[in-house]
């Protein structure tokens, strides 16, 4: 199979960006990722746009504002949706495009603009990520989703609301260390713990956060990528996978299905184990949705995810450093920039770019992206060689 | 009666006959006639073995409790608005709601009324109702048994 490679990553300032639209907020994305390639848009082929939702920002043709505002077209462009992985999504829709022979050069950019509307609608549109039709009657939300998931874990496992917490502490740390955060202030455990319930038992410390931001990568087929970049960062291995829309109807209700399977597909291709992965960036919607990360990526054994995080084992230093860009709970989450926001912090790392959060001498790391409540998952692994 | 009162927003589908069910007491499902695969939620077409010749049968009403929740900020349509009456205020204590398991693959969604949120264990007993709301829309309660 053909080789596909980062050569250039940009990202936006993370947070509620009441100064700029959505086809602005990607522009910012853009230009940061052809500046760092030293490339113009001349010499891309072609592009995907990942936008997870509609309704956030009042048009159907995200993709058209997008290949308008900074003068793509007439090249190809088009959107993809996967709800809350849909910067995962575009990015493998990207690699496809090159491995095809389609095109050489892929821009993939993923934004949402969420604050445009007030938060109990934005609530109300997420909610609706779930089952619209049976669960949505019972007035269900985000948070309650993975509120049911923390439930039965707490049940089955003797996970604790401590050990969500420290999730949160951990993730607003290093957030707190990242300027493109939209939250760059620590959290202690007390004041996490004692924040109001959102969905029991998760807190408002345990849910991350509405955002408006974009984020670009730029991909590049091998021998292009050989005579553009220092410093590519390989795609070397892909997994996506699916599950039943409703929490009830899964297999387990302590573990997301779609993400063993991504991940199993992942290292399959990649050619390795969990233990060789340097760092990561894991779906951290809820810190519980990181605990069951840990376990479903197999950076530790089903049930032990509340003690790995307890032992400090996914900070910097520890055994599988984990979010340590401050992740989607500190770093916010624009639903259909996070993929690919997450593939530059691990291109970052592994270019040795990331400053005080530094993984030392990280050589391979994993993305993993979720959408909705479990019902699609992605894992992408790259490797520095 | 329309199943809008039981969905809230969809009122077009196949299964519309599960709300008039609901409103007559009875939990309904579907069994496809070709291969015997039972569904809950209802669907009208089976995704085993891709015919969509149904018939509708009774659930049974008790299980295990698999999981739970308390929703405390609900989406726009449960909301609560602000009293319009000055000086006033509003004491907001949300419902519980869980899912029980009352056959294999088949789980009941539902409000659990009677319950304080620290007494609901996961894998207590629990029995499923159709309730009709003041308003006159229909959902399903879930009570210990």
């Amino acid at each position: 199979m053909k080789k596909v490679a980062i050569v250039g990553i940009g990202h936006g300032k993370f947070g509620i960006r009441s100064d700029a639209s959505l086809r602005e907020l990607i522009f910012e994305a853009v230009k940061a990722c052809l500046d760092d390639a030293g490339l113009s848009l001349k010499e891309v082929d072609s592009m995907v746009t990942g936008v997870a939702g509609d309704e956030f920002s009042f048009g159907i043709q995200p993709s058209a504002q997008v290949h308008d505002y900074i003068g793509f077209y007439p090249k190809p462009n088009f959107r993809v949706e996967g709800a809350c992985a849909t910067g995962s999504v575009a990015l493998r829709t990207g690699w496809m495009n090159i491995v095809s022979g389609l095109a050489d050069i892929v821009l993939v950019v993923g934004v949402e603009k969420m604050t445009e509307v007030p938060t109990s609608v934005a609530t109300e549109i997420m909610g609706r990520a779930g089952d619209a039709i049976w669960e949505y009657p019972f007035g269900t939300t985000f948070p309650g989703y993975y509120a049911m998931i923390a439930n039965a874990h707490m049940a089955a496992y003797g996970t604790t609301e401590e050990q969500l917490a420290m999730v949160a502490v951990k993730n607003h740390y290093y957030g707190s260390l990242n300027p493109y955060a939209q939250m760059q202030k620590e959290v202690t455990l007390e004041k996490a713990m004692t924040s109001f319930t959102v969905a029991y038992p998760l807190k408002l410390f345990d849910c991350s956060l509405i955002t408006d931001g974009a984020a670009a990568v730029l991909l590049a087929s091998e021998e292009k990528a050989k005579a553009l970049s220092k410093k590519p960062v390989w795609l070397a291995g892909l997994g996506c996978a699916t599950d039943a829309m409703r929490l009830g109807d899964r297999k387990s209700m302590t573990s997301l299905e779609a993400s063993r399977e991504a991940a199993k597909a992942a290292y399959k291709m990649a050619g390795i184990g969990p233990s060789d992965i340097n760092v990561a960036t894991v779906h951290d919607c809820f810190t519980i949705a990181e605990i069951v990360a840990y376990e479903d990526l197999g950076f530790c054994e089903k049930g032990e995810g509340g003690r790995l995080i307890e032992a400090k084992e996914t900070y910097v230093g520890g055994r599988i450093p984990v979010n340590v860009d401050g992740g989607l709970k500190s770093k916010g989450h624009p639903l259909g920039a996070t993929g690919v926001s997450m593939a530059v912090e691990i291109s970052k790392q592994l270019r040795g770019e990331a400053g005080p959060r530094q993984v030392k001498n990280a050589q391979i790391g994993l993305t993993h992206n979720v959408g909705g409540s479990g019902q699609i998952s992605l894992v992408h692994i790259f490797r520095r060689e | 009666m329309e199943f809008k009162n039981f969905s809230l927003f969809i009122n077009q589908t196949k299964v519309n006959r599960f709300a008039e069910d609901l409103a007559n007491g009875k939990i309904t499902s579907t069994v496809c006639k070709h291969c015997g695969t039972q569904y809950y939620p209802p669907r009208a077409d089976c995704s085993s073995c891709m015919q969509s010749e149904m018939e509708w049968k009774e659930l049974p009403t008790q299980g295990n409790l698999l999981t739970f929740t308390r929703i405390h900020v609900p989406p726009e349509h449960f909301a609560v608005r602000q009293p319009l009456m000055p000086f006033s205020s509003v004491q907001f204590e949300p419902c519980p709601i869980g899912i029980i398991e009352v056959g294999k693959g088949l789980p009941i969604m539902g409000w659990i009324p009677k319950m304080d949120i620290k007494k609901i264990k996961v894998g207590m007993r629990m029995k499923a109702s159709p309730f009709v709301l003041p308003d006159g829309k229909i959902t399903i309660v879930l009570e210990p048994v």
